[in-house]
This record gives structure tokens, C-alpha cells and sequence, in this order.
């Protein structure tokens, strides 16, 4: 076992601790980021401490302990009460507590939770703000105060009574920091509050802790970015994806053109689908609860008249992106021949952008009979040519991410998407309507997008997104 | 780097042959390439062809591309031997128009030049109708309808259209290239087998003044160190020929020698823009291939995420064990109380101070002779003392909200020892009328649950209906 010395010059470490029950595994979930941890209202779910290491290439920045709780609090402070020895020696007296019970199973709990602090970690002890304080807890502070170590409360807020200010006035005996925090609520500010506090409990600490602060932002970026190409691979996929269907009779059927329809749309769904789960991985949310069998977004189908309502474009305002893009291309045309086309290229290319998006407001795409005359007929639907769709795609994307993305990993309830009805004034306005329509254009074109195109529009969305989520 | 990188890589992305972890080992040990997309592929493809199977993809289709080129090469070189030959045949009755042949190196060659100019500027479009003008992509369709296992082999990639249209130009380039050897070749070898009377005839009413300035632009950029190959006046003059009458003048019978002479012209025509040219087409649509391979590589499906994966430090926050699985007892909790005596030999609260269990006491109008706070700011001794005074029928008040430790478990354990029975209540708090909800009183009967003793029994529905009912059960 390394001494006390040693283990001050490895990276910091912090240890969870508290009563049953008293949201100690939500902390840790939520400041871990990892929503594997076990939570639920039965006391002693955690039965062994469990380490989550904060590491960068396999470098740890600090680590922090999930620990169960204190279970004969009493008794182990009137096992450390009977020797009698001076404040400098009192840690010792816990570490030959560990060593002489860690074989007794009455103190499983005890020794697993005051094994990390004995070997150099911070304490975090967890109280359950929304509850009454009770001297019961003396017992604990005690025990902790006994082992010396830098320490801090957080008061946690699992319901919404609010017993902040005794508990504040009690834990101040005993603790030098004392900070509320909800991980059912949290969010990067809040996050790195906390650690802040964890940084001011050690001066030694308090550089990797900054460190680890500003990876936890790059990691947040990460987070961003990753999104981000995953949207706007899904775009670029789903608007330029081709669906073909063969058939063997002289002339298509209706039912054939039906089918061409359902799989197109089956695909489209399919890959929205599976863009979503990817993005719950990119935020450690894998094991999210969902109601099963019920589709993404609260039951609304992607091609159904509410969601377009919700995220896509009036017809109107469609006209006015189509025409402003197309004027921007005949501008084009027009600066071309320096002006002498007499701004009719602006003019022709507003015209044919405005009239393309009022037609193509309500049709997806056409299904189109190929393969007459070499025989091997087959119907193709796709690149998709509905205007709006994907406005729609996008705005639906970048609603599940932002939802995704502030979720707390302490959450274990069904993941529930109520439909914000306002969610498309928080981020299409004109300039970003102008911008996607670009690029929406040349996916629908189904030409080969230059290398640095689809990362162009990755980076639209990243901003988008990243001012949803920071804002 | 080129298109066997390109089917490499395609070919890896799809095996997926690396972690995320050894990914990003990879990028921090080989930091020389940091920074460079593409130099970083081409080292992670080198460092990870092992790993797929042989014969590679790249190798069967690059193998394919070689013989279908070449196979477009002979047939291109042959056509243009033959074309050279049909349009130098010479009878002997009449001289060899070389309208025909200055249209075919010169004109044929700048025009088909233009056209892939065009289809550069168009190389990005799947639907590229001058790429699929070309030669090379219909021959290649033809050769594609040949029975052939590789071609099952060689269809698996989907190369990106970009890439495949640079690659119909590029071979377009070196099919007319070895066409126009062939017509060099031809050229050559009937000049050298053959005695040619060379001539130019014209429906077109243009004077040999006007043909010489064409032939002198023409030939800009071999005249100055080649005179001879530029046609003069005096021999454009004795080389215009009428078919009419189909009689030969006498001058150019006599001048028969003189008229061959134009053959000069015509090599170097055919050198200069069917061939050097074109040579210059092929090193343009080279250098365009091979752009086309590198913006090909950044944009296969899988690329941008290895890249991501090779060049961003892996943060983790997650535990590295997995937890092991809670699972509880599930055990119902049979010995429950619903409505409580009216007195108990003795009110005892875990964790509640006197004071309090008098006025809880009160509130649900029963009475002891005796009220004792034990466990909470207690010393051992004290609660032993509560113990041993402890007989006949408890009632044990506990905080609701408070979970039950192995602490008051070993109270309860002591104390049922001494009494005849325990009944344990769950009150709120104060500030909530001491309700209490169902979850909470779960947990409580789940932990005396483990207890598994007849004396315990567990009070359930509400702390404000006092009554004097019998309870269900006796101990």
C-alpha cells in the first residue's frame, strides 16, 4: 500500500461518501458522465466502491470513488473513540481500523469507503438537502473528521422540500466547503463548480483539476463535433439516398409506386434511427430508457403533417429561402458578365428558386420508371426533392441532440421528448435558413460533394448547436 | 497514393480492423504525419494491409483497371494504325487529300481536347455526359458484359463518381495517345513503303494565299527550327487538285516527287497536337486523377471518423469494472399492522429525540408510560439501558425518509431479544404531518424483510388513523 506521501504526488482523488440512500451514485453518475451506475431508491445498491477515472490517452486526471454507504457509523466511531491519541494520530487510528476489519463483514461498507480516503482521497460527503438533518449524521462527520483528509459537502436536492440552511448550519461544523448541487439538473457551469470546489480542497490539486476542467470543455467540444458530422452525414445521406425497385409486369402498378414510397420512407426512418443512437453513445447515454415500440420524437413520424409543422418551413418561408438562394446564384451569373445581363440572371434565379420550392413543398420525390428499352425495368425514388425535408430532418435531429446532450446521466427514468412547439425560432432564423439551403441544394443535385463541403456544413450545424447547448 | 490506396483503404474501412484505442496509438506514435489527413492514411492503410485478405481488392481491381487499359491501348493503337492507312491509301490514280488528315490530327484532337476540358470542369457530377461520351466508359460497359468472376469482385467498391470520372478521362487520354501513335506509325511507315502524291482539295472557294496563312499558323510551333515541314506557296500552289474531268494537270505529274513533300507537315502536325497535346491532356488528367484520389480518400464513408478517431485524445470518465448488478430480494413483507393500539409498554424513536416522540405521540392519540429516543446521538450504553428497561409491546417510531442501517438493525435485533414484540412505524416529516409514501415504507419492510423475526411486525397505512383495533395477527 503506498503512503500517504507517495499517493499525494499521484493525480487527485475524490471519494463519495455519505449515508444510504443520499444520491451519492447520482453524483458520481453525473459527474462521470456515465449513466451505467447503478441508482435506485433501495438502500445499499452500492456495495463496493467503484472507481471512475477521469483520463485523457489513457492518462488519469483525477479519479473519483463511488462508495455504499455508512452502515454502523456509530460503532465505528466508538471503535476509533477508545484510543485515546492526539489529532496527528487519529488517521493512523482509521487505517488500523481498516487493517484489523477488512475481513469483517459487519464493516464491508465502512472499510470499503474509508480505504480510497485513507489512501489520499478528497471527501465529498453527500446529504439529501430535501430532507430534515438528523443527528444520526454526527456519527459520520466524525469518522471522516478522524481521517484527516481535505473534505467537502455537497447538499443534494432529490426532492423538492428544502432543508438547505440547517443542513448548512450543521455541516459547517465539520466541513470548510459546503456546495448545493442537483445532478438531476446539471449542466457544464454547474459541473465545473463542483469541480472547482474539488480543486480548492488541496492546493496540489488544484492544477489538474483546472486541467481536467478545461478537457472536460474540450470534451464537450468533442461531443459537439461528433454530432455534428453524424447530422450532417445524415442529411447528406438521407436527402441524396435512391431507392429501386424491379418489377417484372409491362407497366408499374400503383401498388409498386406504393411500395417504392413505403421502403424509401423505411429507409429514411432507418437511418434517422440509427443517427439517434449514435448520438445517445456520443453522450454516454447508451442505456437511456425509452418507451419501446414508440417511434423517435414522441410518436411523430417524420413524414407526418404535425412534425412538419413543428420543425419545417411554412411554404412560405420556403419560397423566400429558394428565391433567395436562387438570386444568389444568378448574382453569380450576373457579376459574370459584369452586370451587362442587366441583374436578369439574380432576377431568373429568384424566379426558379421561389416557383422549384412552392412546387416541391408537398411531393417528396418523384418515382421515376427507368430501365424501358434495355429491359430490366425497375422504379427509383430518391435524391429526395421535397424542399422541406430537410429542414424537417435537421430540425428533428438537432431537437434529440440537444435533449440528448442535457440530460443528466444521473437520470433513470424514461427519456421522455416533450415537443417544444418554439424549438425553430431558437435556431433557423433567415441567415441560417440562406446557409443550409446551399448545401441542401447540391445533396438534392446528387453530385459528389468536394472534400471540404460536407465539412463546411458540419460546421454549421456545429455552431448551431453549440449555441443551443451553451446558451 | 493512388487508386490501390484508395480500394486499400475503402477495403479496411470496411473490415474495420482497429479500435478506437489503437486508432488514437497509432496517431500519437506516429506524430510525424500529425496534421496531415492524407499522409496519415497512407501510413495507417501501410501499417494495416496485413490484416486483410489476400489476394487485396486493390490488387484484383487494379489488375483489372491495367487490363482493360491495356486491352483499350491495343485496340485504340490498331484503330489508329488502320485509320492511318485508310486515309493514306494511295492508288496511284489520284493524289491523297490531306484535308482528310490535317482534320484528323489536328482538328479531331483539339475538339476531343476541348470536350475533356469540359469534362473536368464537370468531373464532379455523377451524371456527367461528356465523361460518358468518352470511348473509354463505353468500351469498358462493353468489356463489362463478359463473363468474368473478378468483375463480381471489382463491383463490391463504390467508387465515388468523382474518382471513376477522372479515371474514364485519364484513360480516354491514353487510348487517343496510342490512337494517335497508331496514325504516326501509319503515316510513317506508307511514306516510307510508298511513294505519295500529297494534295488538298476543297469545295470551299479558298486560295492557296489563304490556305498557306492557315498552314503557317498552323504550324507556329514547330516552323521556326523545322522550315521544311511548313508547306510553301510554290508547293500549296502545285498541290491543289479538281477532280473534275478526273485527269491529273501535267505540272503535278511532273511535280509528282515534290508533291509528297507534305508529309513533313503532317508528322509534325500528328506529333505536335495529336500527340504532345495530348501528352499534356494525359499529364493534366494525371495530376487531376490524382487529386481526385486525395479528395476521394477525405470523403469515403469512415474516412472523417478515423481521422477523428487517430487524431482526438480519448477522454474517458467512465469506471473500468462493471458494476455488479443489485438485485432485491423481492420478498414481500407478510407481518404488517394497519391500525395501532391505543398504548404500548413502551414509544421508542430511532434517531428521535423524546421531545418529539411525546408530540407524535399526541398527534396520533396513544399513550405509554414510557418514551425513550435511542440510536441517532445515543451512546451504545444508553440505547443497553433502553433495552434492558424495554418489555411486552414496543412501538418503534423511525424516520420515514431515512433508510435502515445495519446500525438499527442490530438494535432491533437486541431489543426483540428482550420483548415480546416490535412494531416498527415509519413517520414523515413535520413539515409533512408525519405522511409518509408507500415507496418509503417499502424500503422499510424490504430490510426487515432480511430480518426475517416474528416479533417484528412493520405499521403501514397512515400515522393519523388512530384506533383501538386488534391487530391482524398475534405473534
Amino acid at each position: 500500500m503506498p503512503s500517504r506521501r507517495e499517493t499525494d504526488f499521484v493525480h487527485p482523488r475524490f471519494a463519495v461518501v455519505g449515508h444510504p440512500n443520499k444520491g451519492k451514485s447520482s453524483i458520481v453518475s453525473a459527474l462521470a458522465l456515465d449513466d451505467t451506475v447503478q441508482i435506485s431508491d433501495t438502500p445499499g445498491t452500492t456495495r463496493k466502491k467503484r472507481s471512475f477515472p477521469l483520463s485523457v490517452d489513457g492518462k488519469v486526471l483525477y479519479e473519483l470513488f463511488d462508495t455504499p454507504g455508512f452502515q454502523r457509523a456509530r460503532r465505528v466511531l466508538s471503535w476509533l473513540e477508545k484510543h485515546d491519541v492526539s489529532a496527528d494520530k487519529k488517521h493512523e487510528v482509521v487505517r488500523a481500523f481498516i487493517n484489523e476489519h477488512k475481513e469483517d463483514a459487519r464493516f464491508n461498507d465502512e472499510v470499503e469507503l474509508l480505504e480510497p480516503i485513507m489512501d489520499g482521497a478528497g471527501i465529498i460527503y453527500v446529504v439529501d438537502g430535501s430532507k430534515p438533518y438528523g443527528e444520526e449524521y454526527e456519527a459520520e462527520m466524525e469518522i471522516l473528521r478522524w481521517t484527516g483528509q481535505p473534505s467537502m459537502a455537497l447538499i443534494n436536492h432529490i426532492n423538492e422540500s428544502d432543508y438547505s440552511e440547517e443542513w448548512k448550519r450543521a455541516l459547517g461544523h465539520y466541513f470548510k466547503m459546503v456546495r448545493t448541487f442537483n445532478p438531476m439538473q446539471t449542466n457544464i457551469k454547474q459541473h465545473m463548480g463542483i469541480l472547482e470546489s474539488m480543486a480548492q480542497l488541496k492546493e496540489e490539486w488544484i492544477a489538474p483539476v483546472k486541467a481536467s476542467m478545461k478537457l472536460f470543455e474540450k470534451y464537450q467540444e468533442q461531443m459537439i463535433e461528433r454530432s455534428a458530422f453524424l447530422l450532417a452525414r445524415l442529411l447528406y445521406d438521407s436527402v441524396s439516398t435512391v431507392e429501386k425497385l424491379s418489377f417484372g409486369t409491362k407497366d408499374a402498378t400503383k401498388e409498386g409506386k406504393e411500395e417504392i414510397e413505403r421502403k424509401y420512407k423505411d429507409t429514411l426512418r432507418a437511418l434517422e434511427v440509427a443517427t439517434q443512437k449514435k448520438i445517445e453513445h456520443i453522450w454516454s447515454h447508451d442505456h437511456l430508457k425509452k418507451e419501446p415500440d414508440i417511434l423517435p420524437l414522441e410518436g411523430m413520424d417524420l413524414f407526418s403533417q404535425e412534425t412538419a409543422s413543428v420543425f419545417g418551413l411554412t411554404r412560405k418561408e420556403l419560397i423566400i429561402t429558394g428565391a433567395t438562394s436562387g438570386a444568389v446564384t444568378g448574382a453569380g451569373i450576373d457579376l459574370l458578365f459584369a452586370g451587362h445581363t442587366l441583374l436578369l440572371g439574380g432576377v431568373i434565379g429568384a424566379l426558379a428558386g421561389g416557383t422549384g420550392a412552392y412546387f416541391g413543398f408537398n411531393e417528396l420525390s418523384e418515382v421515376k420508371v427507368l430501365g424501358q428499352t434495355v429491359g430490366k425495368r425497375y422504379l427509383e425514388m430518391g435524391p429526395m426533392e421535397n424542399r422541406n425535408f430537410p429542414y424537417i430532418l435537421l430540425g428533428r435531429a438537432v431537437y434529440h441532440v440537444i435533449k440528448v446532450a442535457k440530460i443528466s446521466h444521473a437520470t433513470r427514468e424514461i427519456f421522455d421528448i416533450r415537443m417544444d412547439q418554439t424549438f425553430k425560432d431558437k435556431w433557423l432564423d433567415d441567415t441560417v435558413k440562406k446557409s443550409l439551403e446551399k448545401y441542401h441544394k447540391k445533396f438534392r443535385s446528387g453530385n459528389t460533394l468536394g472534400s471540404g463541403e460536407l465539412r463546411e456544413y458540419e460546421g454549421l450545424i456545429r455552431s448551431i448547436l453549440k449555441h443551443l447547448i451553451d446558451g | 497514393m493512388n487508386i490501390k490506396s484508395y480500394v486499400d483503404l475503402y477495403e479496411l474501412l470496411q473490415v474495420n480492423p482497429s479500435t478506437r484505442e489503437e486508432n488514437r496509438a497509432f496517431g500519437l506514435t506516429h506524430v510525424v504525419v500529425q496534421n496531415r489527413p492524407v499522409e496519415q492514411l497512407l501510413a495507417w492503410i501501410d501499417s494495416h494491409k496485413n490484416t486483410l485478405k489476400k489476394p487485396l481488392l486493390s490488387e484484383t481491381f487494379s489488375s483489372y483497371l491495367y487490363g482493360v487499359t491495356l486491352t483499350l491501348i491495343l485496340i485504340a493503337f490498331v484503330l489508329g494504325l488502320l485509320s492511318g492507312a485508310g486515309l493514306l491509301s494511295y492508288s496511284g490514280h489520284e493524289p491523297v487529300n490531306v484535308i482528310y488528315f490535317i482534320a484528323m490530327v489536328i482538328l479531331f484532337p483539339l475538339f476531343t481536347m476541348f470536350l475533356t476540358l469540359l469534362s473536368m470542369f464537370r468531373a464532379g457530377s455523377s451524371q456527367s455526359a461528356l465523361v460518358h461520351i468518352s470511348p473509354a466508359f463505353w468500351m469498358e460497359k462493353i468489356l463489362g458484359f463478359l463473363p468474368c468472376k473478378i468483375q463480381e469482385n471489382i463491383k463490391a467498391p463504390k467508387v465515388n463518381p468523382l474518382l471513376a470520372n477522372w479515371v474514364i478521362i485519364k484513360r480516354s487520354q491514353i487510348i487517343a495517345l496510342f490512337f494517335s501513335f497508331g496514325l504516326l506509325i501509319a503515316l510513317l511507315g506508307v511514306v516510307v513503303t510508298k511513294d505519295i502524291a500529297f494534295a488538298w482539295s476543297t469545295t470551299l472557294h479558298i486560295s492557296p494565299e489563304a490556305f498557306q496563312d492557315f498552314l503557317y499558323t498552323v504550324a507556329f510551333p514547330w516552323r521556326d527550327f523545322a522550315p521544311s515541314a511548313v508547306p510553301t506557296m510554290e508547293l500549296i500552289e502545285r498541290s491543289q487538285y479538281f477532280r473534275l474531268g478526273e485527269k491529273l494537270s501535267e505540272v503535278m505529274i511532273a511535280d509528282a516527287s515534290k508533291l509528297g513533300e507534305w508529309w513533313r507537315f503532317l508528322a509534325f502536325s500528328t506529333i505536335f497536337y495529336a500527340i504532345a497535346l495530348r501528352f499534356l491532356m494525359l499529364l493534366l488528367s494525371t495530376l487531376g486523377l490524382s487529386r481526385a484520389v486525395k479528395q476521394s480518400f477525405l470523403t469515403l464513408n469512415g474516412t472523417m471518423r478515423l481521422l477523428r478517431e487517430i487524431n482526438e485524445p480519448i477522454i474517458s470518465t467512465h469506471a473500468k469494472k462493471r458494476e455488479v448488478a443489485f438485485s432485491p430480494n423481492g420478498k414481500r413483507y407478510e407481518q404488517i399492522v394497519n391500525t395501532l393500539d391505543a398504548s404500548y409498554d413502551s414509544v421508542q424513536g430511532w434517531a428521535i429525540a423524546r421531545g418529539e416522540l411525546l408530540v407524535l405521540g399526541d398527534s396520533i392519540r396513544m399513550i405509554s408510560p414510557s418514551y425513550y429516543g435511542v440510536g441517532g446521538g445515543n451512546s451504545f450504553e444508553e440505547d443497553s439501558e433502553v433495552i434492558f428497561k424495554s418489555h411486552g409491546e414496543v412501538l418503534l417510531f423511525v424516520k420515514a425518509w431515512e433508510p435502515p442501517t445495519m446500525d438499527f438493525v442490530d438494535y432491533l435485533n437486541e431489543l426483540t431479544a428482550k420483548v415480546d414484540k416490535v412494531i416498527v412505524m415509519p413517520v414523515g416529516t413535520v413539515e409533512n404531518n408525519y405522511e409518509t409514501s408507500n415507496k418509503e415504507i417499502d424500503v422499510w419492510a424490504d430490510k426487515l424483510s432480511l430480518l426475517d423475526d416474528a416479533k417484528v411486525w412493520l405499521k403501514r397505512s397512515s400515522a393519523q388513523t388512530p384506533s383501538r383495533e386488534t391487530l391482524n395477527a398475534e405473534p
